[in-house]
């Protein structure tokens, strides 16, 4: 089961797919482009602690991680 | 007697559940979340280091520069000099209302995927004296 968890106010909001359910598969890059058009940063694990940023949705990604747009303090 | 028996049962098991009611809603806290997401994305020598010191340092992915996160939700991030001293602070955040695990996993992000981006929106500041302000030779 991937999975695409979005930092908020609560903690995080997490939302389970299965990659290989196309109707899922494509409500999720759904999601991907609404909260990267929105200004969250798309990330996934490369290793553990290893991170890289995404700009397009990978199908294959097990967990991926949005946070909001940063600002200074 | 043995309704007093029974009642000191009732009773204990009444403090159990309490007491398991506690540690639930603790560990399903915001905050609680926050820190377990964020040690889920961290090296585990990140970890270790978080564990003990309530900080946590990063390389820059642009500069190759030393960052160390702190605990915290602002004002935390400090960048550490050859000699392991803070030499500036870098207050970003990401907007919204969001717990310090969640904070200082996306600085760590930010830091190690795109440093300059970060620093570029970031407001520098002079690091006071503290504990966590020390410096810590490598």
């Amino acid at each position: 089961m991937a999975t695409q968890i979005v930092m908020d106010h609560t903690g995080d909001t997490r939302h389970y797919f299965d990659a290989k359910d196309s109707q899922a598969l494509a409500k999720a890059e759904e999601r991907f482009k609404k909260l990267t058009g929105r200004g969250f940063t798309a990330a996934v694990r490369t290793a553990p602690g290893e991170v890289s940023q995404i700009r397009s949705f990978d199908p294959t990604a097990e967990e991926t991680l949005f946070f909001p747009q940063l600002v200074g303090g | 007697m043995f309704w007093f028996r029974r009642w000191r049962v009732d009773r204990s098991r009444l403090q159990v559940l309490r007491g398991l009611s506690r540690i639930f809603s603790s560990e399903n806290s915001r905050e609680a979340r926050g820190l377990r997401l964020l040690r889920s994305w961290l090296t585990p020598e990140q970890c270790a280091q978080f564990d003990a010191k309530r900080y946590f340092e990063v390389i820059g992915c642009d500069s190759g520069r030393r960052y160390r996160i702190r605990y915290g939700t602002m004002s935390n991030v400090l960048e550490i000099d050859d000699a392991g001293c803070p030499k500036v602070g870098w207050c970003f955040v990401p907007v919204g209302s969001l717990v310090a695990g969640d904070i200082m996993l996306a600085q760590k992000i930010a830091l190690e995927t795109n440093e300059s981006g970060a620093l570029a929106v970031a407001n520098a500041f002079l690091p006071k004296n503290s504990p966590s302000n020390t410096c810590v030779p490598y």
